[in-house]
């Protein structure tokens, strides 16, 4: 369970997320959504301390993962991350970037990861693109070995930020077919994204978030049907 | 105009023996000033404020004085302060190294740089420490980035490791000098040194071009 309570950052002065309060549970797919500037990726991004809280706290489980006692990098080895850049390792092709945290971090034997390695990849479609580098592969398929590759090192929690708005739009589709797939075998996966109709058939809850705050927490069917906010009312009459 | 240089092929073999020299020279002061660049960049972009602050000033007095200054210090004041009796291809090492060590922290620090923040944010995701997300993944794409400034360094420090001679490494100047104040005839003699000058950056921008061909795999 990822709890977060009171979660407040600022960026100098200026408030980007003010007093947050929300728990995800395991084997949840929850949905993010809200204006740009809303502070959705920097919610996320404090989800596994790429950005450091100003207050509140944030329990991964049972530790505390803003404390100065936790080792973040052990915490986040449980908590995979895919980013709307992708962010591959270029000079390493596809099959090595998804053994190298796995060797690396994990210390498993090189066979280990790259059997592994191929059986996610044959899970997201990419089995073919193995000793490709990243420059050689569409946007898509970077986006489907990101996954991968965040999947390789066995993480409890997948977060995206915005994974497929970098993409063309023929592309969408064959990576949050690749999310969808990933959310019906269970994992807990905290999802920011402009991609509505995703949120309302894959997403168990919705997240709306506004100028910092945590306006509206909903079922997605309550949530597009008749929302209890009118700052909600206001956002989807604009994007739906 | 009277030249001969048919009165210098005795003493082609001669001067030729330097190269070997030079490149040992050259060699060794780039090594140490790749490493310690290395070294000095990598405290130039962390977080320890003692350390940037030393690197930074290593570089600016390295790179504020003149390249014989430090040379001449390191071969005289060496013995004069420790009494350690320097010889003269350890102190042009030591000032070589030590000079390029401080231009090419400043390429290594712009190479790390400019690599994208998202592999940093990628690597910590993965929970990669901070060593290996160094080694494996930042340095790698710097290293690419910045090939042909660093050969352009080793370009320079080959050249300019003539200066050596003034105190007394038997390279490839001081030997076409000593053959010219034998001969009292300096144009040929300087002339040859030029051309093995020359000829030894064509080969190493050579082989900087393949080696930026072999680590441009991946595009």
């Amino acid at each position: 369970m990822i709890k977060v309570e009171n979660l407040q950052k600022k960026f100098g002065e200026n408030e980007v997320l003010r007093s947050i309060s929300t728990e995800i549970n395991k084997g949840e797919v929850v949905a993010v959504i809200g204006p740009s500037g809303s502070g959705k990726s920097t919610l996320l991004r404090c989800m596994n301390q790429l950005e450091e809280l100003t207050s509140g706290t944030i329990w991964i489980d049972n530790q505390q993962l803003n404390h100065s006692k936790t080792n973040v990098m052990e915490l986040r080895q449980k908590i995979g991350m895919v980013f709307q850049h992708f962010h591959l390792f270029p000079h390493k092709t596809v099959l090595e970037n998804l053994i190298y945290a796995p060797m690396k971090v994990k210390g498993i034997t090189k066979k280990e990861a790259e059997s592994k390695a191929h059986q996610l990849l044959e899970q997201v479609g990419l089995s073919m693109k193995v000793n490709e580098y990243p420059k050689r592969l569409s946007g898509g398929q970077k986006q489907r070995v990101a996954i991968a590759r965040a999947l390789a090192m066995e993480p409890e929690y997948m977060l995206f930020d915005e994974p497929t708005s970098a993409l063309d739009p023929e592309m969408v589709k064959e990576v949050l077919d690749v999310m969808k797939q990933l959310g019906k075998t269970g994992m807990t996966m905290v999802i920011v994204t402009h991609e509505m109709a995703f949120a309302r058939e894959a997403a168990d809850r919705v997240l709306f978030l506004d100028g910092g705050k945590l306006v509206e927490e909903n079922s997605p069917s309550e949530f597009f049907n008749e929302p209890k906010t009118d700052r909600a009312k206001a956002f989807l009459e604009k994007v739906l | 105009m009277n030249l001969d240089f048919t009165q210098f092929v005795p003493n082609i073999p001669y001067i030729l023996e330097g190269i070997l020299v030079t490149l040992k020279f050259v060699s060794v002061s780039a090594i140490l000033g790749f490493v310690l660049g290395t070294i000095l960049a990598l405290f130039k972009i962390g977080r320890v404020k003692i350390l940037s602050w030393i690197a930074d000033a290593y570089t600016s007095v390295f790179r504020g004085t003149p390249l014989i200054l430090q040379l001449l210090l390191f071969y005289h004041a060496t013995p004069q302060l420790t009494g350690y009796d320097i010889s003269a291809f350890e102190a042009g090492v030591l000032s070589f190294g030590l000079n390029s060590a401080a231009y090419i922290s400043e390429i290594i620090r712009a190479g790390i740089r400019a690599v994208d923040t998202g592999q940093n944010e990628a690597a910590a995701a993965l929970g990669i420490p901070y060593r290996p997300m160094m080694k494996d993944i930042i340095l790698p794409q710097a290293m690419k980035n910045i090939l042909p400034a660093l050969m352009n360094e080793f370009i320079t420090l080959t050249k300019e490791s003539a200066i050596v001679s003034v105190i007394g490494v038997f390279d490839i100047m001081r030997r076409s000098q000593i053959v010219a104040a034998e001969k009292f005839k300096y144009f040929e003699p300087l002339l040859i040194a030029g051309v093995i000058y020359y000829l030894l950056v064509m080969i190493l921008t050579l082989v900087g071009k393949m080696v930026e061909r072999r680590m441009s795999r991946s595009d």
